[in-house]
């Protein structure tokens, strides 16, 4: 194959973060590439290893001696996690498509074919969905209470947002700011930069099967990036419809568990100083005030960088042949997008 | 240089664009002055697209600016307010209720010195009481805490100096307050009555949406409008009751205490009040000084809010 030696920008980039769990990377590698072929595309593959997984450097140097085909080792600098290591792995990709992969087993190289395939209809993003899943039903039970979660509080339909396999095509891979846990929401955060998304089936492999049981720590963190992510997509912009709504609603069960004492105070004279009541709901106002008030930091934040945060994606500017380019169009692009 | 740049936010506007650009091309010829329509398609799922690109392609004073999806109306205007290469900026809406007639007014009016011009009104023709009644009490509102007592905020129908809107910082749903958002930058407003028509075609799509938003929005540009001279003074005033609350709470702890019997019980619900007030003011203190990092580390400048003298023909 003389086509991956002549660095012209290859037809598909395979990026594949190696972070916590890794099968054999040589076999992947393998099935993967041949699939490529089958399909008539050049590839160049690019594996992002975090740092306490060196061990599988070795294998992949080897590897990278035996192909003829573009294959990139990206060593992070330290145990920074899967969304760096993604987001260093979609930089370096050339491709015109970019297909991201778990590092095991997950998928069936055969789903490449008929992803790639649906990227050319339209869609920006093409999320593979494991159906039918052969997990356990525990684990099943687990996936479809997250994915009811995240449908809910970002107004998506998503079954397998946490599934590796994903075809993007580069403008995604270079607007997606992959940080903390965010890989695991890849179609939400498209879905909110105005990306078309389409979720398609692939077939589940048997390897991925394995009953997992996480730790409280996991679901806890898990909860978290849910929560972010909620704020991400829905109040970046407006900071203060966020905690300012929280905070309101605090202040006014402050004040309505205040009223409570101080009416019993004066019509069943029960002493204030013996209710406790009375702490929480000045607590309560409090808490309030102190959540609201951060809200308003976060608008005079937004407002003091409102400059340089657009806060829209211009698909396209129509204009007819004769009409000369602005110089604002320039400056558009160049200032950083909000969502 | 471009005298006018028009610019309209559509959504889902497929059954009046045609008519909208027919009458704005008439309103702005019969003006006399160079200009160019700028529409902003915020996401429409209908045929408004198409429709967009044969007016393009027909006329090369007009642009279409497509976004990916629907951001709304505050986005869509920031967008035309970019793309503006005109001395003035006029903005209306994309369904036909204003009236492209009014140009001429709303031009003259603030050739006579004044840097924002409001469309009011005065006859709208909306069903009174889902529509008019909701807004009358906002526009008071709104009046009543920015200051800036215009009658009509939800007016698309404006007219601006470029660099009015080109130094402004929108974001959010700022639309409802486009008026206010300019006065935070010194800018002077004037009202004009315009002509309002009834709706032909669709269904109104930005309406006035829940109230806990507006309330909110308003909060926010009280803030910005006090906090463009001292942040912490803002956020100290804010602090000012629950210090108060702490000196009274701190009060009755001691009064308490002094009145309690010998080897009676002494309640501690009043000492655990105060700590809790006094933290609160303390927080809200340090919050403010905070936001003054905040503004230091931002890009706004005092000069963002001085605006450059009417004679030096609108330039600085």
């Amino acid at each position: 194959m003389s086509r991956g030696q002549t660095r012209a920008n290859p037809d598909v980039s395979v990026v594949i973060p190696v972070v916590e769990r890794y099968g054999d990377l040589r076999q992947l590698y393998t099935e993967f590439s041949a699939e490529l072929s089958r399909l008539g595309k050049s590839s160049e593959f690019i594996f992002v290893i975090d740092e306490q997984l060196r061990d599988a450097v070795p294998v992949l140097r080897e590897l990278q001696e035996r192909t003829e085909q573009e294959l990139v080792i990206v060593l992070m600098g330290g145990p920074f996690g899967e969304s760096a290591a993604l987001t260093a792995g979609l930089e370096r990709a050339r491709g015109d498509s970019i297909v991201t992969l778990a590092a095991y087993f997950q998928v069936q190289p055969s789903g490449l074919g008929p992803a790639l395939a649906a990227l050319d209809e339209g869609p920006d993003l093409v999320v593979g969905r494991r159906f039918p899943r052969i997990d356990s039903y525990f684990n099943r039970l687990q996936s479809r209470l997250f994915h009811r979660i995240v449908s809910r509080l970002t107004g998506t339909n998503f079954h397998d947002i946490s599934c590796g396999f994903k075809v993007m095509k580069p403008q995604v891979a270079r607007e997606l700011n992959l940080y903390g846990g965010m890989h695991r929401f890849i179609p939400v955060l498209a879905l909110s930069h105005g990306f078309a998304v389409r979720e398609i089936d692939v077939a589940q492999r048997s390897e991925d099967r394995s009953t997992r049981f996480h730790g409280t720590g996991t679901y806890l963190g898990r909860l978290l990036d849910i929560l972010s992510i909620f704020f991400l997509t829905k109040f970046t912009r407006q900071p203060l419809r966020f905690f300012g709504l929280l905070g309101v609603a605090l202040f006014a069960m402050g004040v309505g568990v205040d009223l409570i004492v101080v009416t019993e105070k004066l019509f069943f004279d029960t002493g204030l100083s013996d209710r406790a009541l009375l702490l929480l709901g000045v607590l309560l106002m409090v808490l309030g005030v102190q959540t609201l008030s951060l809200g308003l930091v976060g608008e005079i934040i937004i407002f003091t960088h409102a400059r340089k945060v657009r806060s829209y994606h211009v698909a396209e500017v129509i204009r007819a042949p004769g009409r000369p380019e602005p110089e604002a169009e320039r400056k558009i692009s160049s200032v950083r997008n909000l969502r | 240089m471009l005298e006018l740049s028009i610019v309209i936010p559509l959504y889902n506007e497929e059954e009046s664009v045609d008519a909208l650009y027919g009458e704005v091309r008439a309103a702005a010829e019969s003006l006399g002055i160079g200009w160019e329509l700028l529409l902003v398609d915020d996401g429409s799922t209908d045929g408004t697209l198409d429709r967009l690109r044969e007016i393009c392609a027909r006329d090369p004073r007009v642009e279409a600016i497509r976004f990916r999806r629907n951001y709304g109306q505050t986005a869509a205007l920031q967008a035309g307010f970019d793309q503006a290469r005109g001395r003035t900026v006029i903005t209306l809406d994309g369904d036909l209720q204003n009236d492209p007639r009014d140009f001429g007014l709303l031009l003259a009016t603030l050739d006579e010195g004044c840097d924002v011009v409001c469309g009011w009104r005065r006859d709208r023709k909306d069903k009174m009481v889902s529509r008019r009644l909701p807004s009358m009490a906002a526009n008071w509102l709104i009046g009543k805490i920015t200051g800036t007592r215009i009658h009509d905020n939800g007016c698309t129908l404006k007219a601006y100096r470029t660099d009015v809107v080109k130094r402004a910082r929108l974001y959010g749903e700022m639309h409802r307050f486009m008026a206010p958002m300019m006065s935070l930058s010194g800018s002077r407003c004037r009202e004009v009555v315009v002509n309002h028509r009834a709706r032909q075609f669709g269904r109104s799509k930005y309406g006035i949406s829940r109230i806990w938003k507006v309330f909110l929005d308003l909060l926010t540009i009280k803030m910005l409008l006090g906090f463009t001279t001292r942040p912490a003074k803002w956020f100290a005033a804010l602090a000012a009751p629950f210090l108060a609350g702490t000196l009274l709470a701190f009060a009755v702890a001691v009064y308490l205490g002094l009145t309690v019997p010998p080897g009676g019980k002494y309640s501690l619900v009043f000492p655990a009040i105060t700590i809790l007030l006094a933290f609160a003011s303390a927080h809200l203190t340090i919050l403010g000084l905070f936001s003054e990092l905040v503004v230091r580390v931002g890009d706004f400048k005092a000069s963002d809010v001085v605006l450059p003298s009417l004679d030096s023909g609108g330039r600085p």
